[in-house]
């Protein structure tokens, strides 16, 4: 065996590509960090804006930022996208390294996390204008007096129906000013059977939480009091997964394991979105999503059973939230972003509905005429509740370790559609579950 | 003395280490090891040991990320004794990892061995037969598997042929494990191209031989392949099993992160991972983590221990 | 190529030319390979077929409208739709071409390591005798036990504090340090299966450590080097999470984070984009896969040492 030096100079040269590479990448690095942190003394301030979205708000939003640097030359906002999936994960580690963009889009389910932990900055102390903006929409981000965050836009949680699916299955449409819960469940099973089961009535609800809090609020209950405790009482709870139990009983909806399977399939594999529902509940704002997968058009109902108890349940929610870290290096500049997010029609004409109708009001009433049909629907269904006085008041911003409801809420539903949980115990068992999770 | 007998008596000497004077001869190996090793202990020190002792110092800590965390003690652990869903998180692992790492080895080595049989088109099938593992993690298969195994998939519609209505597979908290088996299985790919490279490493010369004493081929399976094939057998199946337990992306995709229905996918990492990131609990996350290094440790030795019994070395 | 196995044809006319066997068992041996060989061909084509069904599936899905997808579940598009491509293509912030290619300059670190690094610790943990060998190589398989969750949050303070998050530094940095201990495991396992005698004999001749591994070990290990490489390359590249943490800015982002800035779970997604942009992502790790088989192959059949 003789050694063969073009072998040898092959290694060499191999750790020389290994090095400069390396020294290469650190070169990489260091231009980045620059760019980044925006300290380095020059006269152009760098800011870092995270939101969630897919491909078209991530085209959107870039629009934005670039009428936003065109009015402000003295500031560049660095986009950090990420989709739903991924973002709170992503932006607590980004907290954990003491790294979160100046300006964050939040949600409730963290909203108070963020706060509590002083991450986030008291918005009414800084120059964002909210004079154009609901004072019961503030209401939804603010905090122990404090302002932690502005609703970008907002959206109610209700019965998206098929006109097609009930004309179809020849069942009138249900008249949403006076219906019970009892209508409801009727109203579903007849959708059922008069289309020889082809559609099903409704799509089981209780996966998630929004009309547990709707039912809640009908019954003079909040799912969570002002003061961070569960409002909601056990029967409640029970009450509201008996009507899952009994609907599947009576075919109004799909059995569990068809149950769980639309649900996992999201906005767009859902029943109205697949032509396989009469109804379905969803956020307003997902209506256009909806009429898309569909390929017709959907309607909104109000909230069933505002008759059937004390007052109404419905309540407004914000899309998404703007806050600014309170560790910005650049509040002065993060707020600005804020307020041209909010306040300049330029962002409003390009958000349109994406983020949620707009809170600020003249931004509102000058984009109505430039909305596609769904929207237009929506932005009429909102207002027409709020006229209406259906929604009478903001839901308490429910406290620390609230995210965690959901998943609880989806857990239990399972065992009570599979019949392994009676309604009564999983009540029970969410109580205890969410009272867990909030550290009571 | 023929290659199988040759073999037989290799193996046999394998439990004393080596030969004497090949020892001896590498008594002075310290120096060429600590250059050898000098990258791999440089990220040990960096990269790797910080992450490790920060995770085992944060599992004696209540830490949500978003504040500095607070000493607890041994808390963690206590609260892990008592927490309903890692028994259930324990259960499905086990499940799937005493269910699935051998069905898929076994598959792997099958197809690897038919497939290093010099067919015709070889290069071909074993590109299709790996491509399955080329998107093992990705968001197409959760919608692909709910297509396959949901109530009107295409496993209902084949059953309904002989009128058997099927249940939704992937949605039923009785069946939904079985499919992320089946997936894992599916994606045997990695383990069979391992096995395959290990196959070629075997010297023709022992087939040759054993041809002319006239041994059956279930006979040269067993005698050459087989003892030959050990360690990489060995490693698959070390790795399998470390892996299985950290089992993720596939229960991650398929439940939509839920490790629902009913918490019938929970696989403990995904659990871990919903402590730790949705959940805010990361000293909690990393207690869990240590426990499961504990539980795969103690795996991963008896595996060593038993491969004393059944693997082959050349060395 | 050799066979290295004996096939039924082979043992059919070894039997014959003993002239024991009877001309009958002749042609019945080749019968029997014949079906044989026929049969196995349906199995592999039927378990290709199965296997392959989901590819299919995604390419068909690539070319329909984004609302077809979930209403037929056919292979073949109703609607042939094309635009999925030049959608997919151009509504991120930037072409996908410039995500595939941090997703390969991220490959080409990770590769480079690997190769180098994990092969040169392997060869330590399966040739050298030092002192707490085994001590060593059970602290290398603890790193692999430890789930990437828990790790990720202390290495994400680390590479902040170093002013290396949004570069591809925290990608590529831990393979060049051989950190990968799945792979320093595998070369340990197949360095071991060469035989003892031909570094004896280089040793015999003079050889130190540094040339029986790069002159004996590296070309003996043909096969292990290309699976490192391709396990690496096809991981690396559908890696994603640690990528996500690790990379945020849109002109850093890797293929797999740009795949799913086409889903949102909470307003619709674009699949119809997002299949067709996996098809795209999904041909270079298979022409790799296809080119770089060949070498997983050329054990030591073909590398000349019999």
């Amino acid at each position: 065996m003789s050694i063969s030096t073009s072998r040898r100079a092959r290694s060499v040269g191999l750790l020389t590509v290994l090095a400069l590479a390396a020294t290469g990448l650190a070169g990489c690095a260091a231009t980045h960090d620059n760019g980044s942190s925006g300290g380095g003394g020059g006269d152009k301030v760098t800011i870092k804006f995270a939101w969630w979205g897919s491909d078209s708000r991530v085209e959107s939003t870039q629009k934005i930022i670039d009428a936003f640097e065109a009015s402000h030359s003295n500031i560049h906002v660095e986009p950090v996208s990420m989709t739903w999936d991924d973002y709170f994960e992503k932006l607590n580690v980004m907290a954990a390294g003491d790294d979160m963009p100046d300006v964050v889009t939040q949600d409730d389910r963290y909203l108070t996390e963020y706060a509590s932990r002083g991450l986030l900055a008291d918005l009414a102390s800084t120059d964002v204008d909210t004079s154009k903006i609901d004072q019961s929409v503030l209401d939804v981000g603010t905090i122990d007096g404090k302002l932690y965050g502005i609703a970008s836009g907002i959206n109610v949680h209700a019965v998206v129906a098929d006109p097609e699916a009930f004309k179809a299955a020849d069942v009138a449409m249900p008249d949403d000013t006076t219906w019970t819960w009892d209508d409801y469940s009727r109203i579903a099973a007849e959708v059922t059977k008069k289309s020889g089961g082809k559609v099903y009535g409704v799509q089981n609800y209780s996966f998630i939480e929004p009309v547990l809090e709707v039912y809640a609020r009908q019954h003079g209950e909040e799912m969570f009091t002002p003061d961070g405790k569960i409002g909601v009482s056990q029967d409640t709870v029970a009450s509201w997964f008996q009507r899952s139990v009994d609907q599947i009983k009576s075919k109004a909806e799909p059995s569990a394991s068809k149950a769980t399977e639309v649900q996992g399939a999201g906005v767009d594999g859902s029943l109205p979105a697949t032509g396989k529902g009469a109804m379905a509940w969803f956020w307003s704002n997902q209506l256009s999503a909806l009429e898309k997968d569909s390929g017709h058009s959907l309607t909104l109902l109000r909230a069933p059973g505002d008759h059937d108890f004390s007052r109404t349940g419905e309540y407004i929610r914000a899309a998404m939230y703007y806050s600014v870290s309170a560790k910005s290096k650049h509040p002065k500049e993060a707020a600005e972003l804020v307020d041209f997010m909010l306040n300049s029609q330029e962002a409003g004409d390009i958000n349109l509905t994406d983020r949620g109708l707009p809170s600020n009001l003249d931004v509102r009433t000058a984009i109505l005429p430039k909305l596609g049909d769904a929207d237009k629907t929506s932005a009429k269904f909102i207002e027409d509740l709020t006229n209406d006085k259906v929604v009478v008041d903001s839901k308490p911003v429910p406290p620390k370790g609230s995210g965690e409801v959901s998943d609880i809420t989806g857990r239990i539903n399972s065992d009570v559609i599979f019949g392994k949980k009676s309604p009564q115990d999983a009540a029970k068992a969410w109580i205890d579950q969410v009272n867990k999770a909030i550290g009571q | 003395m023929s290659a199988i007998t040759e073999l037989r008596s290799m193996k046999r000497k394998r439990g004393t280490p080596a030969t004497k004077t090949s020892t001896n001869l590498r008594r002075s190996d310290g120096k060429a090891a600590a250059v050898f090793l000098a990258p791999w202990f440089l990220g040990l020190v960096t990269v790797t040991l910080f992450p490790l002792v920060a995770s085992l110092y944060l599992s004696f800590t209540k830490y949500d990320l978003l504040s500095s965390p607070q000493w607890v003690g041994f808390q963690n652990f206590v609260d892990l004794f008592h927490d309903e869903r890692i028994w259930q998180s324990l259960k499905v692992t086990m499940l799937y990892v005493v269910t699935s790492v051998p069905l898929q080895l076994g598959v792997a080595l099958l197809v690897a061995v038919l497939l290093n049989q010099g067919m015709k088109g070889l290069a071909f099938y074993r590109s299709v037969i790996y491509l399955p593992s080329l998107m093992g993690g990705s968001v197409a298969i959760a919608i692909l598997w709910r297509e396959i195994f949901g109530e009107e998939g295409l496993l209902n519609k084949f059953l309904a042929l002989f009128g058997i209505h099927g249940t939704g597979w992937v949605s039923n908290p009785d069946t939904a494990l079985w499919t992320i088996v089946l997936l894992h299985v599916w994606t045997f790919g990695s383990p069979m191209i391992i096995f395959l490279a290990g196959l070629r490493q075997i010297p023709d010369m022992y087939y040759e031989a054993s041809q002319l004493d006239g041994a059956s081929r279930w006979r040269q399976f067993r005698s050459i392949t087989l003892p030959l094939l050990s360690p990489i057998i060995f490693f698959n199946l070390v790795m399998q099993v470390i892996t299985a337990f950290q089992a993720f992306t596939q229960a991650y995709v398929v439940s939509g992160g839920t490790g629902g229905p009913s918490d019938s996918t929970l696989f403990y990492t995904l659990y871990l991972y919903q402590e730790g990131f949705s959940n805010l609990h990361m000293g909690y996350a990393s207690a869990m983590a240590w426990v499961l290094v504990l539980i795969i440790l103690a795996l991963t030795g008896l595996n060593f221990w038993l491969s004393k019994f059944w693997v082959f070395y050349g060395d | 190529m050799a066979t290295p196995t004996l096939t039924p044809t082979d043992l059919g006319t070894r039997i014959s030319t003993l002239a024991e066997a009877a001309p009958e068992k002749h042609r019945r041996g080749l019968w029997r390979s014949r079906t044989t060989s026929v049969l196995r061909h349906t199995v592999v084509i039927i378990a290709c077929l199965l296997m392959i069904y989901p590819l299919l599936w995604m390419l068909g899905s690539s070319f329909k409208p984004t609302e077809e997808i979930f209403r037929d579940l056919s292979i073949v598009p109703r609607h042939w739709d094309f635009s999925n491509y030049s959608t997919g293509w151009n509504s991120l912030t930037y072409q996908f071409g410039k995500y595939m290619l941090n997703s390969a300059a991220i490959v080409m670190g990770c590769l480079l390591g690997n190769l180098v690094s994990c092969s040169m610790a392997a060869y330590a943990f399966a040739r050298l005798q030092f002192r707490g060998r085994r001590i060593w190589f059970a602290v290398m398989l603890v790193t692999i036990m430890l789930p990437i969750h828990v790790i990720i949050v202390p290495r994400y303070v680390m590479f902040q504090h170093l002013g290396w998050v949004n570069t591809f530094l925290p990608l590529i940095v831990p393979s060049l340090l051989a950190t990968d201990a799945f792979f320093i495991f595998l070369m340990v396992q197949f360095f071991r299966g060469i035989p003892m005698e031909l570094e004896e004999a280089a040793r015999l001749d003079g050889c130190g450590h540094a040339r029986i591994f790069l002159q004996v070990m590296l070309p003996l290990s043909v096969p292990a080097l290309a699976t490192t490489a391709i396990f690496t390359f096809i991981w690396t590249w559908n890696d994603f999470f640690s990528q996500l943490v690790f990379l945020t800015s849109d002109d850093v982002k890797s293929a797999p984070l740009a795949l799913r800035m086409f889903l949102d779970s909470s307003s619709g997604s674009s699949w119809g984009p997002m299949f067709a942009m996996s098809v795209v992502t999904i041909i270079p790790i298979f022409l790799i896969f296809l080119f770089g088989q060949k070498y997983l192959v050329r054990g030591i059949a073909t590398t000349g040492i019999k």
